[in-house]
């Protein structure tokens, strides 16, 4: 066992000694983690907003006026530009909508009482149904926002009915009784506003169509908490994966050199030689996770659900990826070969595994085809600590998986191994 | 010490070894000779129990198996690859592979300055193995083989690609473990080296041996005459003899001797009777 040890400090050792294994093995996943959950979290606390640009092809006081409402509101980023200009943004995405105020939009906006309500036109990506519907509700929001302006201040509510009185009266082609009725409203209407007092009596600036309450509530947890939270099991499993690469690749190149023959000369065998550079592997991965976690815990906040579930996960994926290791030893006969064989099959494991697009943000095709990455299984059972609540029962399978495939591709490892450097 | 037993072993259908049979005492120096090919290494490969043999048998002092770890405890090996870990410093290598022998704490620590003392790598002990010269290397090779005090060594070609000045260096040190009790095999393709610390030579190609002996009694069987080349005022002669200092006084007798040569046989010699070919052929 002692010289198991002695094996497994000296792998440690020279990895750590080599800075490019070094970097990658350490400080890539952590990049990787941190950089993703930046990306993730949409650059960090910047509240999100609706960009949207504005054509006024009006150009008159009301549309103006529209336009510095829906400036200022929290719900839009605004920008004024022309047709051309506005369509184009939208199709490459660059924007979510645009809105066209067209030629009468100030004016039928300023008097409500002429007929037909004021015409707007949103030019959005029909894939973007929400956010239409959002950018709908922003609108009449604004816009019932301009009725209550008018109806709350007398001297524009008189000159408006002034106006629509006048209409009504000089309207041929409509009902007599009806014209009469709405003559009437309309002088009931303007007595009223001008008996009001100044400063609106009536309270109108208060009047709601329904009155809401909003109260906090926590939500229950059913996510991360963060972005961090999705990308450090991902940092994670990029630890993991260079970790396998290196320790393969560089037990081809003991072959390669003659440290192999060297060991195989000593008074050991051979499973004292791969034990320790499984163990080397091993506790590689597992301090390579201890530091990755404790970044993100004291850095980004990161927290486990529950701390024994996160320990057997990462246990578990280490076991799991020292037999990937193992397999890695046997894809080639120098280091190079190792080399252009194993990346392009970490990739593959990447992609379809959660180490590039979180698994949660995977289309349905490739979760399903995730299930046969091993890298999915310990992607699953490092979030299911953190972030997906897994229970110790919830976790064992996972976990089970990970270490049968370990076994498996050590197994494999072993028996096709070449002892001897041929050619 | 070492007894080898008609071994043999073949790759497919190259015939490395070839029925091959040896003993080496306890210290005495064996050479293993031989141009590339001859079946040097694969012999020290099933000695130290790297290899299987096909047929044959390999023991250590009457009993002991390479196979068996403990036998193998009292081996050490210089590939003739250089195995060393290039990162690590030349003493961490040392520690390295006197660990895998089984030392530890004061023993450890006292035979890793041994033997860098020996090889003369005391002052560079903290370098790492890359900053090394070809020399320095071969010289850390040898050290590795001897770190645990093995009874035994198995030198494969530890002089490739040496200068001069390491190669002296190496072979006054095997020297002086032979005067200590070591045994050692020595392979080389360089007979001067054979010649100058080997007791015995046993002579190889392509996988058979072909004449085992003392140096000088290999030359006396397998080397022919001296040649003895004389130059007079007059005329020159070329003489083939048994005992060239009396045909040297016999020349002078004579008169008029301007100069002379002498040509001795040498192992290259005794590999060109024996074979048909040289040694670097």
């Amino acid at each position: 066992m002692k010289t198991i040890w002695f094996i497994a400090v000296k792998d440690i050792r020279l990895l750590l000694l080599d800075k490019a294994a070094a970097f990658f093995a350490i400080c890539w996943p952590v990049m990787i983690a941190v950089l993703f959950g930046i990306i993730f979290s949409g650059g960090g606390s910047e509240s999100w907003s609706m960009h949207v640009a504005v054509v006024d092809e009006d150009q008159t006081p009301g549309s103006r006026a529209f336009i510095q409402d829906l400036a200022e509101s929290e719900e839009l980023t605004v920008t004024e530009t022309g047709r051309a200009e506005a369509t184009e943004n939208v199709r490459r995405g660059k924007w979510t909508a645009y809105l066209v105020l067209p030629p009468g939009f100030g004016e039928t906006r300023e008097n409500p009482f002429r007929g037909g309500g004021a015409q707007m036109e949103i030019g959005i990506d029909p894939s973007r149904k929400a956010e239409a519907g959002m950018l709908q509700g922003v609108l009449m929001k604004h816009m019932f926002s301009s009725f209550e302006d008018l109806w709350t201040d007398p001297d524009r509510m008189s000159s408006q009915m002034a106006k629509a009185r006048q209409q009504v009266e000089q309207a041929g082609d409509m009902d007599p009784v009806a014209q009469a009725l709405l003559a009437q409203f309309l002088n009931a209407a303007e007595q009223l506003y001008a008996e009001m007092p100044e400063g609106g009596a009536f309270d109108m600036a208060e009047w709601q169509p329904f009155d809401v309450e909003t109260t906090d509530v926590v939500r229950q947890q059913e996510g991360p908490r963060s972005s961090f939270e999705v990308t450090f099991p991902q940092g994670l499993a990029w630890g993991f994966i260079c970790c396998a690469a290196m320790f393969g690749i560089s037990l081809v190149g003991e072959r390669m050199k003659g440290t192999l023959r060297r060991l195989q000369a000593a008074p050991l065998s051979r499973a004292h030689i791969l034990g320790g550079k499984a163990l080397a592997c091993f506790l590689t991965m597992c301090l390579v996770s201890a530091l990755i976690l404790g970044i993100g815990i004291v850095a980004f906040g990161i927290r486990a659900d529950s701390y024994l579930v996160l320990v057997l996960a990462v246990v578990s994926t280490a076991v799991c990826f020292v037999g990937v290791m193992m397999g890695v030893s046997v894809l080639g006969r120098t280091e190079q070969s190792a080399n252009a064989f194993a990346w392009p099959i970490f990739m593959i494991m990447a992609m379809t595994g959660g180490g590039m697009l979180p698994l949660a943000m995977m289309p349905g095709w490739l979760r399903a085809a995730s299930t046969f990455s091993p890298l999915k299984w310990g992607v699953l059972a490092l979030e299911g600590a953190i972030w997906r609540g897994f229970s110790v029962q919830e976790a064992l399978l996972p976990c089970a998986i990970l270490v049968g495939v370990g076994i498996l591709c050590f197994g494999v490892g072993v028996r096709l191994f070449r002892w001897e450097q041929q050619g | 010490m070492l007894r080898l037993t008609d071994l043999r072993k073949t790759f497919g259908r190259v015939v490395a070894v070839d029925g091959l049979s040896f003993e080496v005492g306890r210290g005495e120096i064996l050479g293993l000779l031989g141009p590339n090919g001859a079946g040097k290494t694969t012999t020290v490969n099933l000695a130290i129990g790297l290899l299987e043999p096909d047929s044959g048998s390999v023991e250590l002092d009457g009993g002991g198996r390479p196979s068996d770890l403990a036998t193998r405890r009292r081996m050490g090996i210089a590939p003739q690859t250089l195995a060393l870990y290039e990162d690590m410093a030349g003493e961490a290598n040392l520690r390295f592979f006197a660990r895998m022998y089984g030392l530890s704490g004061n023993r450890l620590a006292e035979r890793v300055a041994e033997v860098l003392d020996m090889v003369g790598l005391t002052e560079r002990r903290g370098d790492r193995v890359s900053t090394y010269s070809g020399g320095m290397k071969r010289r850390l090779n040898l050290a590795a083989a001897l770190v645990h005090d093995p009874d035994l060594l198995l030198l494969d070609e530890p002089t490739v690609g040496v200068d001069p000045q390491s190669r002296s260096a190496i072979l006054d040190r095997i020297r002086d473990l032979a005067r200590l009790g070591k045994t050692a095999v020595y392979c080389t393709h360089y007979m001067e080296e054979a010649q100058r610390i080997c007791d015995r030579v046993a002579i190889l190609d392509r996988g058979r041996l072909l004449a085992l002996d003392a140096v000088d009694n290999l030359i006396a069987a397998h080397g022919g005459k001296s040649v003895v080349h004389a130059v007079f005022a007059d005329r020159e002669l070329r003489v083939d003899t048994d005992e060239p200092l009396a045909e040297l006084r016999r020349l002078e007798s004579e008169g008029d001797l301007i100069r002379f040569s002498l040509d001795r046989p040498d192992l290259e010699s005794v590999f060109l009777a024996l074979t048909g070919r040289h040694l670097r052929d």
